[in-house]
């Protein structure tokens, strides 16, 4: 694998969330918000550059019966140290996204990109993978949550002082009703679901 | 003998190995932001509690020997934080206390404030919070319906009524449409710790019968 492919596969060709059809329970649950999205996806990014760094580094010493334990090993730490970040310096991130980023641990992506491509390839090649798997899982956390974010509140909301209002909602003047079902799991599931029809249709092959 | 333990540890010399790295890793990151984690927490503590007793200048921790035990139910217990608000010239002019328990999602924390004499509720801040957005996080808004019916309530047991005037101010609340869980897991936090506190300040002689 060059790095190139792997960039190019972790931004499109295997995304993890409308290809792969993997992190799908974190993709659900942190999609009510965009900032939500960005912490939950910039963490999954720090997560998977670490682990599988580290798991290229140690790929020529793991015994086969030991290769899971070590990859969750590697994985705990990395999340742990994230969870400590937000915990000390994004705290109402961290209360907000709750059980979901100590939950990062048992993300399938993570575990795939170790087993399928760190334990198999080099520093920099995993490093790249990391990285484009990460910001593919980003792109789509937030692409769906500014979706939901939207209808559920008629803006996005970055800060106390940054919002950004897309569709003028009725509490603050406006002629938009907020749909409060966006912001609850059916939303989620309406939003992946016609996503990932979307990219169906668009990848489709033809006979 | 000798054999089986060259065999463990040339099968498992990685793993452990790892697990000491890694274990030094988390140390050094713990002791880099633990005192940061713990400063957050007391900064929000102190900010709901502000917020719900302006006129305190600070928050004063009870003495050990005061410390009060909540009795959780199926045996367990634990400590409460409890904390006297103490005015410029260090009079005692509230009570504020970390409350907590299982709502729909995840736990719940609240920092709940009773006046000097624990007879009536100033109110609750939300510490920690993982409900429905939309529905149950509506325990979070400052001043909305279901937060303003417990400022002024008398500091003891609460009921919850699907039905009712939730501006009248006495011990039975209104719940919140579609998140009765949520509203009966707030009302339940407050029946375990306010009555057991207020009993055992009286009992420790820091307020009144």
């Amino acid at each position: 694998m060059t790095a190139w492919k792997a960039f190019r596969g972790g931004l499109w060709d295997e995304i993890p969330v409308l290809r792969l059809m993997l992190g799908l329970c974190p993709t659900m649950a942190v999609t009510t918000s965009v900032k939500g999205g960005l912490t939950m996806g910039l963490s999954v990014v720090f997560v998977l550059i670490c682990s599988n760094v580290v798991v290229s580094m140690m790929r020529n010493l793991l015994k086969p019966h030991l290769r899971i334990m070590m990859f969750t090993l590697t994985i705990a730490a990395f999340v742990t140290i994230a969870d400590m970040y937000l915990k000390a310096f994004q705290p109402v991130m961290s209360e907000k996204l709750g059980a979901y980023i100590p939950l990062i641990i048992v993300n399938c992506i993570i575990i795939c990109r170790s087993e399928a491509c760190a334990a198999k390839n080099g520093i920099w090649v995993s490093a790249v993978d990391g990285l484009a798997m990460g910001l593919g899982f980003t792109i789509v956390l937030c692409f769906l949550a500014s979706i939901r974010e939207i209808l559920s509140t008629g803006c996005i909301t970055f800060s106390e002082t940054a919002v950004w209002t897309v569709l003028n909602p009725v509490d603050k003047g406006g002629w938009f009703t907020p749909w409060a079902a966006m912001a609850m799991p059916v939303g989620a599931f309406i939003t992946l679901g016609l996503t990932l029809g979307a990219v169906n249709q668009l990848t489709k092959k033809k006979a | 003998m000798s054999n089986s333990i060259k065999l463990f540890f040339r099968e498992s010399w990685l793993l452990m190995v790892s697990a000491v790295f890694f274990g030094a890793l988390l140390a050094v990151a713990n002791a880099a932001w633990a005192p940061k984690i713990a400063q957050n927490e007391i900064n929000k503590f102190s900010n709901l509690a502000k917020a719900l007793l302006p006129e305190a200048m600070k928050f004063e921790p009870l003495q050990n020997k005061d410390k009060i035990i909540i009795d959780l139910g199926d045996g367990k217990t634990a400590g409460a934080d409890v904390r006297k608000g103490l005015d410029a010239a260090g009079n005692c002019i509230g009570w504020a206390f970390l409350a907590e328990g299982s709502g729909f999602a995840d736990k719940i924390k609240l920092v709940v404030t009773a006046d000097a004499g624990f007879t009536k509720l100033n109110g609750f801040g939300v510490q920690q919070c993982s409900e429905t957005p939309g529905f149950g996080d509506k325990i979070t808004i400052k001043n909305g319906f279901y937060q303003a019916q417990y400022k002024q309530a008398p500091a003891g047991k609460f009921t919850l009524t699907k039905i009712g005037d939730s501006k009248k101010i006495d011990s039975e609340i209104v719940a919140i449409t579609g998140a009765t869980v949520t509203s009966q897991a707030v009302v339940n936090i407050m029946n375990t710790y306010v009555v057991q506190i207020k009993q055992q300040l009286q009992q420790k002689k820091l307020i009144g019968q």
